[in-house]
């Protein structure tokens, strides 16, 4: 649905974006990630159709950005970072307004659709002035949505937004996928991103990373289990090393703990345990350690740097 | 759809223009000050000054002096009313762009199937079309108060052929100017304010325009008043055209913060 190769984007001599490729295939929910300046507004915006790509080429729902804006825009929704709308409209009308820019389109039936859908029927007729950050937010995505968009691009959906309304939009956004919609989401928020994503793209100006947050974490980071012990466990260290299904020991993180690497946690932390207490440890605690995305992301911008 | 979009970007700016009680005021209190000013002059003038029209002037012949010199004042009204849509524009026309800037508005709606010329004709119509009717409305109420005042016979030396082609041609032309300039500094300027300077530009003209008037330099006969007309209807359209290709709307979202 989108295809990306090659996209690049210099702003003088600074380059935004550099030889982007990606592929995202229809009805998937894929996460652009990376600091603030990374690019990812840059990338969204080329694909919009809103900015030229200094180089590359892409393609979405099959038209081309650079020379078919106007088509793109009809099959393209885009939410904003700032949600963006005449205060002293009412939801309805500003709604209207925008609807009447999009072809063959029944303007009051998709006002009525997109406000029912975002839960606002019923302050559709109070000016924007009067409504809150997280109703403007609702109601930025209706408008989005007020064409049937089949693809969407969201600039941060969620942010500024109390943790319930973000967790109603975030259930919204994974509906949008089951509706065969394609959403490409821009955002900082990678408990989100972990959460909705089927895919993520790790960018800082070029792509570090493409692929499932499952995936990425078992890349990056081989599973561990965390074992706490009574007293000093710096004495085994070496001595775990040793194991054939160990991989890295370090003591810590906390005091009389140690971190252990593994090549299957399920099937080899037993033998861990048992050569603990054989080397006289007085195991407390044995935790699997759970990396996030959170870890990946970090781990991967930091190498980056 | 081209005409459905323009007559919505006209329809939405005048629902924003009804809905803010400043903007309204100012848009009856500065022709109501031109009108007052106009036939304050035209009262007061003749009063103190005891020059008339010269002689070999081909103004009102066979009337007083007072009255030659009234005519000439009621005469300069068709230049002073091109100054309403030029002062309305540098307040309207300059915030269209950059307002929607301000508001974040501007990034959605350039998201949405509009083409640039039919978002800034919208503008430009939606501006130009009510200055032109509060300047009209203007002239008529020149008029009637002129006539209370009684000087209604003096009004068959003013109002002729150059006088409607001045209020029904030269008017909407320099009214669609002031807008197209006053949406072209809009679109460039960073800020109301920038974009006000810009727009400026076409209020100077015209006040050499009655300068010129006034002095006697060059007479509007008709024919030169319908060529003005013309010529500056021909400037909208080249203007209108480069407000297109001035709307970069690649620096105004990357640039704007």
């Amino acid at each position: 649905m989108i295809h990306i190769e090659n996209l690049s984007r210099r702003f003088g001599e600074r380059p935004a974006v550099d030889r982007l490729s990606l592929d995202v295939s229809a009805g998937e929910i894929v996460g652009l990630l990376g600091p603030n300046g990374a690019g990812k507004t840059t990338t969204i915006r080329m694909l919009a159709g809103m900015i030229a790509p200094s180089s590359g080429a892409a393609s979405v729902g099959g038209l081309d950005p650079s020379t078919q804006p106007e088509r793109v825009h009809e099959v393209i929704g885009l939410l904003t970072e700032s949600p963006g709308f005449y205060e002293r409209m009412t939801a309805r009308e500003n709604l209207a307004y925008f609807a009447r820019f999009y072809e063959g389109i029944d303007v009051s039936g998709a006002v009525g659709r997109s406000l029912d859908r975002m839960g606002l029927s019923d302050r559709g007729g109070d000016r924007v002035g009067t409504f809150s950050r997280g109703m403007k937010q609702r109601l930025a995505l209706a408008r989005a949505l007020l064409h049937r968009p089949r693809i969407l691009f969201l600039d941060e959906p969620t942010a500024g937004l109390d943790p319930e309304a973000a967790r109603d939009l975030r259930r919204f956004i994974v509906g949008l996928s089951a509706e065969d919609r394609t959403v490409l989401l821009c955002t900082h928020n990678l408990t989100e991103a972990e959460e909705i994503c089927e895919r993520v793209a790790i960018f800082r100006t070029r792509l570090i990373a493409f692929e499932t947050p499952s995936a990425l974490r078992e890349a990056r980071f081989r599973p561990a289990v965390r074992v706490r012990l009574a007293g000093d466990a710096t004495g085994l260290v070496a001595s775990l090393r040793d194991l054939p299904f160990v991989r890295a020991v370090e003591p810590g993180p906390e005091e009389g703990g140690l971190t252990v690497r593994l090549d299957d946690v399920d099937r080899d932390r037993p033998g861990l345990v048992a050569r603990i207490v054989e080397l006289g440890g007085d195991v407390l605690e044995v935790a699997e350690e759970r990396k996030t995305l959170e870890d990946v992301y970090l781990d991967l911008v930091r190498e980056e740097e | 759809m081209t005409a459905r979009r323009i007559l919505n970007v006209v329809r939405k700016e005048w629902r924003l223009m009804a809905r803010s009680p400043s903007n309204l005021l100012f848009v009856l209190v500065v022709p109501l000050l031109l009108v007052g000013q106009a036939l304050l002059l035209t009262w007061i003038v003749p009063r103190f000054l005891a020059v008339g029209v010269p002689d070999s002037s081909t103004i009102a012949p066979g009337l007083p002096d007072a009255d030659r010199l009234r005519v000439l004042l009621l005469d300069q009204f068709r230049f002073f009313v091109l100054l309403i849509p030029a002062m309305v524009a540098n307040v309207f026309a300059t915030l269209s762009i950059v307002e929607e800037k301000i508001t974040g508005t501007l990034e959605p709606l350039l998201a949405t199937p509009v083409r640039t010329w039919e978002l800034l004709l919208g503008k430009i119509l939606s501006g130009a079309i009510p200055a032109l009717v509060v300047a009209w409305a203007s002239a008529g109420l020149f008029m009637a108060l002129a006539v209370a005042s009684g000087w209604g016979p003096l009004l068959r030396w003013v109002v002729g052929p150059s006088w409607y082609l001045a209020i029904f041609l030269l008017t909407p032309a320099i009214s669609t100017l002031s807008f197209v300039f006053g949406v072209i500094g809009s679109s460039r300027a960073g800020d109301a304010k920038g974009a006000q300077n810009l727009a400026v530009v076409v209020v100077l003209p015209l006040f050499a325009l009655i300068a010129v008037q006034v002095t006697g330099l060059v007479h509007f006969t008709p024919l030169l008043t319908l060529l003005l007309s013309l010529g500056i209807a021909a400037l909208d359209a080249l203007m209108l055209r480069v407000a297109v290709r001035l709307f970069a709307r690649e620096s105004i979202l990357v640039r704007w913060r």
